[in-house]
């Protein structure tokens, strides 16, 4: 028996080159109403094409967009978790709760690139996997904190008193990690998900989930812990291929693929076309079979949160 | 001769007491829905552009974070750049720090924004060195205040050279190496703006910048500051056309010119209400001030010139407090001024007053006799705080010939004439 999960369809700012912006507009328009949510994995300090800042991307999609959840990737070893969080909490206001955050772990050789990009300042992370991994969970614990840094109600516009702020209701963070330290509070109140969905991909159960509320895991290789996991794969219409993460093969065939790995607990679905432009527009004639099946949910409305099957998140500096 | 152009931009209400939260139509400071209202009215009125300030700090003051102005914004990027996705002729200028940022990062963040809207971006470079600040970054207090223009200038040069190599391997001293991974079917252009007022800031501006902000209110001071600023231009070997010159302003209009000054005298009285007279008094004075009456005279105790700061986030007010608060006595003294009324004299800003017909002619004059070519205004409130403006200014000026009736490039750098900076590069 399977059970219909939500469908996030993964597209990289690296292999957007190629794509106009029209192009991009596009994309999204044709997964706006066919898809739960899209990521837009970020090609900083790539070797070759990096494409256009996901996070800027991401903004400049979200207000073109009715209904799709936008997961914006970030290399958060360096980049400011300040920035990165009143960036997304931003997203989240201007989709009306439609926003993630796909943290993107670096490697030591990708390590290495980013940190000669910026010019080896100091409050970074060494290219060392350990440093790289403790700088990751403090980035995103950081990032979290910020956003919670305003309650809901801070805003009390109390025009007789003259105050527009209880500050009582707003809290510095103080956050300290191993290589930064945030004071706060965030200069963005906080967003409508209170918690932007925050994903990151795995490439095996091995991986620490570093603080997020969902993981990317190409399946046939185990858990993530007890986090929701989204089965992750990558999908081309040309040639022939099984491995976990990687799936080739004839349209129409995808459904029983996809059914073979469907398993009880599954929380989703993550596909990438791996030539966007010719694999999305086969991928998307493909989703009513996997409707059909039962595979894959009619995409919701509301939060992001709510359709990934997460529940409201509670302020941590609330009383 | 034909007369010039006049160029128009208009910011989204600021963090600070010149936003009336307290108006009745005020709406969401916050909810996207206003700031596409701002920008679809401006698109409209076929503005140049709109332009986001930026604070990455709450202010403090006595401690506490600062209570009586309307505060928490969006991250400037990426709200602009969402505007920019619904919007097709109108320019974006993004302040953003050139402290807590890294050029690389930055760049690219700008590129993509040109690259999707089509060159329509715009960087009103700001230093915002110190700890206060700094505390919110992974970098820290890392930057001598008297090296925040070196590293200005460093990061423009920087950003223009990765603009001018999309696509290709960079080696910058200082500043890092790698690739700039940009597609490289577009000319990244983004105009450069700049608002310090003192010697070191007019000289960045002169050598740098695309665009200008200043504060010089009167004609006779705007065209004091043009014929000063122009001549830096001319001196750094660039045409004096090169750099725009748009000081902020207000507009309040009425059907009548006394409906419009009683509209002023509102407006200044909901911006310095009792309490925000006593707290702006003590930005000065550096010291608690909360035992005096705002409706009574200043205060006899002198101001706290000690190291500690009671405000924190703000710029600095005066150079010397001491002249300042003799001054302020002496004004208070002459013509009977209690706590309150003092403060809405001394922290005027320049506002256009009158008729729809009066201020255009105005801005008109100010344009044509070269105290300025252009403004950047601030509503008084959000979302519909600008929309009398489009609908009844615009279209005088466009009348009298010294406004455009529609978008002609789709550019930032078309809508305000500007040539090419790569053209100078090469």
């Amino acid at each position: 028996m399977t059970h219909p999960v939500p469908l996030t369809i993964g597209l990289s700012t690296a292999a957007g080159n190629a794509f106009t912006p029209g192009e991009w507009r596009d994309l999204l328009a044709r997964i706006d109403g066919a898809a739960d949510a899209v990521t837009l994995t970020d090609g900083f300090a790539a070797d070759g094409p990096q494409g256009p800042d996901a996070v800027i991307l991401a903004n400049w999609l979200g207000g073109q967009t009715r209904q799709v959840g936008i997961i914006a990737g970030v290399a958060v070893n360096f980049t400011e978790p300040f920035h990165i969080s009143t960036a997304i909490a931003t997203l989240d206001y201007v989709t009306g709760g439609r926003a993630g955050l796909l943290v993107q772990p670096s490697g030591p050789e990708l390590a290495e690139r980013a940190l000669d990009a910026i010019g080896h300042p100091g409050g970074y992370p060494q290219a060392e996997a350990g440093d790289l991994a403790t700088d990751l969970a403090d980035a995103v614990a950081a990032i979290r904190q910020l956003w919670d840094s305003w309650q809901d109600d801070a805003v009390i516009r109390d025009v007789e008193r003259h105050r527009f702020l209880d500050p009582d209701r707003l809290h510095h963070v103080n956050f300290r990690g191993r290589h930064f330290s945030i004071s706060g509070p965030s200069i963005t109140p906080r967003p409508p998900q209170g918690q932007p969905v925050v994903a990151i991909a795995l490439s095996g159960p091995g991986d620490p989930a570093r603080g997020a509320d969902i993981a990317f895991l190409p399946l046939g290789l185990g858990a993530a812990g007890n986090l929701p996991v989204h089965g992750d794969l990558t999908l081309g219409f040309a040639g022939e291929a099984e491995a976990p993460g990687l799936w080739r093969g004839e349209p129409g065939r995808l459904a029983a693929y996809l059914a073979g790995l469907h398993r009880p607990g599954l929380s989703g679905w993550r596909l990438s076309p791996e030539d966007p432009r010719r694999d999305l527009p086969l991928l998307l004639a493909e989703l009513p079979a996997l409707r059909a099946a039962g595979l894959i949910a009619e995409p919701g409305r509301g939060t992001l949160r709510a359709r990934l099957g997460l529940s409201p998140a509670p302020n941590r500096f609330a009383a | 001769m034909s007369k010039k152009q006049i160029i128009l931009g208009a910011q989204f209400p600021g963090v600070n007491n010149f936003t009336v939260w307290s108006h009745p139509e005020a709406g969401s400071q916050i909810a996207f829905e206003s700031f596409r209202h701002l920008a679809k009215t401006l698109e409209r009125g076929r503005f140049d552009f709109m332009f986001l300030a930026e604070g990455l700090r709450l202010r403090e003051q006595k401690g506490r974070i600062y209570e009586l102005d309307v505060a928490g914004r969006p991250n400037t990027l990426a709200i602009l750049s969402a505007l920019a996705g619904v919007t097709d002729g109108l320019g974006f200028i993004n302040t953003l720090s050139s402290t807590f940022n890294e050029p690389y990062v930055l760049a690219r963040q700008l590129a993509s924004f040109d690259h999707l809207s089509g060159g329509r971006v715009g960087w009103n470079v700001v230093t915002s060195p110190g700890a206060f600040t700094g505390a919110n970054f992974r970098r820290g207090d890392f930057l001598p205040h008297a090296e925040r223009y070196d590293r200005a200038r460093a990061f423009v040069d920087a950003a223009r050279h990765l603009w001018a190599h999309p696509g290709r391997d960079f080696d910058l001293p200082g500043i890092g190496r790698g690739h700039f991974g940009l597609p490289e079917n577009h000319v990244y252009r983004p105009v450069i703006a700049q608002a310090g007022d003192s010697d070191g800031g007019r000289d960045f501006a002169a050598s740098h910048a695309d665009v200008i902000y200043s504060r010089h209110g009167t004609l006779e001071e705007g065209q004091a500051f043009y014929r000063d600023v122009k001549a830096r231009v001319i001196r750094h070997g660039r045409p004096a056309s090169a750099l725009k010159i748009l000081p902020g302003a207000h507009v309040v209009l009425g059907d009548t010119e006394e409906e419009a000054r009683h509209n002023l005298r509102q407006i200044r009285l909901a911006q310095v209400s009792p309490r925000a007279a006593i707290a702006l008094l003590e930005q000065t004075w550096n010291r608690d001030l909360s035992a005096y009456d705002p409706d009574g005279p200043l205060p006899e105790v002198e101001p706290d010139l000690g190291a500690g700061q009671l405000s924190l986030g703000r710029t600095r007010l005066h150079d010397d407090v001491l002249d300042t608060v003799r001054k302020w006595r002496a004004l208070a003294e002459a013509e009977k001024l209690s706590i309150r009324e003092l403060v809405i004299r001394v922290t005027a800003r320049k506002h256009f007053v009158g008729t729809p017909e009066s201020v255009a002619a105005t801005l008109d004059d100010y344009v044509q006799q070269d105290a300025c070519d252009g403004f950047v205004f601030a509503p008084h409130y959000t979302p519909g705080g600008f929309d009398r403006f489009v609908d009844q200014v615009v279209p005088i000026l466009q009348d009298r010939g010294v406004f455009r009736r529609d978008y002609t490039e789709g550019t930032l750098r078309g809508n305000l004439c500007l040539p090419d900076p790569l053209a100078r590069a090469a």
